[in-house]
């Protein structure tokens, strides 16, 4: 059974429109502006944009705003907008190991190079309700932040730091990868993703994989429903140059510089791997890399990645399964249509029925009649 | 100095720098846009630290603009939906690469400049290596 189209309805869904408008502004007290949403709610922000695929702090703000606060919807919205735009650059491969790091830690070794620096994170606070937040005073506030922003000029610190798996890989614990040739990577957003998948569309499509789908699938294998349980070596949270070719230029090392983009990058480390090359054992490593901050995503995309090399039954280890159901503009669409209209679909399930409830009504007469 | 290096200091730097060099060449020099300020995606590169191999993860919003002073083409991009600092930065890239003598006296001004942006990068590596920490294990640990 094929889809059939309806039509009308057009001044129900203008009054639907509207009536959606008086739902978000009939009990406002203030109005609320994009900017609050996008420096207030800057994990919702990362969420975002990641998941939509799109660094635009901005829009995604707007995008909440408009959607009443669903990052669902939200990030379908980003997803649309940007397919209205062209495209006329790539940039250049951004390299992580010069990021200008604000958070940094390992869960694998005490003391690493540079050391770890805890940064802006909630981990080790208690999770209490601040009910203190429903009186913040806006001057107390910006006291707070001027006070603490204070630093004293002469001191200071390391702004980049060594990839611990760099380091791993020189005390040859991780392969030696230094590939001289660089593969040209697919695009899942103009070529159809296949299966098996390249490694680059792999990664493509779980860097901006729904952060919940990808959280429960990771921890699916890390329950038992797979193989994979590592140990963070490596997180990482900070702001990456972003440069690309200049146009009328012919040095290659140069480029022109666009701005900075804040990330997370993960590197989990697992259990040993054979190197088939030099049959030395050596740590197999998942990789996970997020637009913003968006840490518990980095994991998962990390524990997937790995997942992903392994073979197994398990939901987490089936390449087309996660790469196919982790895509929230994909599932959320897909789940939502069913709230259109199927009319017809229905239809020919319900004569179905009554044609079969007949046979059967039908059938028993003539037993009935049988026994009499 | 490089583009990248320079383009760098005017993104990050003041508003007002990149828009007080670009008037400095409106005043005296014809400006032909060739490409208005209009937004656009520029696709982000990235290597994975286990295949050492590049993937895309993920697109960014720029503004982009283009511009010619005598003959000699400039152009400006930049993050997020900038569209006058877009056309600043490509009226210095044009008078830059048309050597106009007004960009003989940018140097200093770039310089200090920079040195405002490294400071600025150094507040926040200080305010984030406050939070340095040492865990302490409650048996032996071996490194």
């Amino acid at each position: 059974m094929g889809y059939v189209a309806v039509t009308g309805g057009q001044e129900a869904i203008e009054q639907a429109d509207k009536l959606s408008k008086y739902y978000r502004t009939s009990e406002i007290t203030s109005l609320l502006d994009p900017q609050m949403i996008e420096k207030q709610m800057r994990l919702l922000i990362d969420r975002i944009m990641g998941e939509g695929g799109m660094y635009a702090p901005e829009y995604a703000a707007i995008a909440l705003k408009q959607a009443e606060g669903d990052p669902l919807e939200a990030t379908f919205l980003m997803r649309a907008y940007r397919s209205t735009l062209p495209r006329h650059f790539y940039s250049h491969a951004v390299d992580t190991s010069s990021m200008r790091v604000i958070r940094r830690i390992s869960a694998s070794f005490k003391d690493i190079p540079g050391g770890q620096m805890l940064g802006p994170t909630n981990d080790y606070t208690h999770r209490l309700l601040q009910f203190s937040l429903r009186h913040e005073n806006e001057e107390a506030l910006q006291r707070f932040a001027t006070d603490y922003g204070l630093v004293d000029e002469e001191e200071q610190e390391r702004i980049t730091f060594p990839k611990i798996v760099d380091l791993l890989r020189e005390q040859g614990l991780v392969a030696n990868t230094k590939k001289d040739e660089e593969v040209v990577p697919c695009d899942i957003t103009r070529q159809k993703l296949t299966f098996p998948a390249s490694r680059s569309a792999r990664l493509q499509t779980l860097a901006r994989g729904e952060t919940g789908a990808m959280t429960s699938l990771a921890y699916s294998s890390m329950r038992g429903f797979g193989v994979i349980h590592p140990t963070v070596g490596e997180l990482r949270v900070g702001y990456t140059e972003v440069t690309i070719p200049y146009p009328f230029g012919e040095n290659d090392d140069d480029g022109i510089y666009l701005g900075e983009v804040m990330m997370t990058e993960v590197e989990s480390i697992n259990s040993f791997d054979e190197n088939e090359d030099e049959e030395d054992l050596q740590f197999a490593i998942g990789y996970g890399l997020t637009l913003g901050q968006n840490e518990v995503k980095g994991i998962a995309m990390s524990i997937l990645d790995r997942s992903l090399e392994t073979t197994g039954d398990q939901v987490s280890q089936d390449e087309e399964y996660v790469l196919t159901h982790i895509d929230s503009v994909e599932s959320y669409g897909f789940v939502s249509h069913l709230k259109l209209p199927h009319y017809i679909t229905f239809q020919s399930k319900l004569d179905r029925i009554r044609q079969a409830q007949q046979k059967q009504s039908g059938k028993g007469a003539e037993e009935y009649a049988e026994t009499t | 100095m490089k583009k990248k290096r320079l383009t760098r200091i005017l993104v990050e730097g003041r508003d007002e720098l990149a828009e007080s060099m670009a008037e400095e060449i409106e005043k005296n020099h014809a400006i032909y846009l060739d490409k208005q300020p209009q937004k656009s995606l520029v696709m982000l590169k990235n290597k994975d630290s286990v295949s050492n191999q590049p993937f895309y993860a993920g697109e960014v919003l720029v503004t982009e603009c283009g511009v010619s002073i005598d003959d000699k083409k400039g152009i400006g991009v930049i993050m997020g939906e900038r569209p006058e600092k877009a056309y600043h930065l490509a009226v210095i890239d044009a008078a830059l690469n048309v050597r106009l003598k007004e960009t003989e006296s940018w140097g200093a001004r770039l310089l200090e400049e920079e040195e405002a942006i490294h400071k600025r990068h150094q507040g926040e590596a200080v305010r984030a290596a406050r939070t340095k920490v040492n865990f302490d294990t409650m048996e032996d640990y071996d490194d």
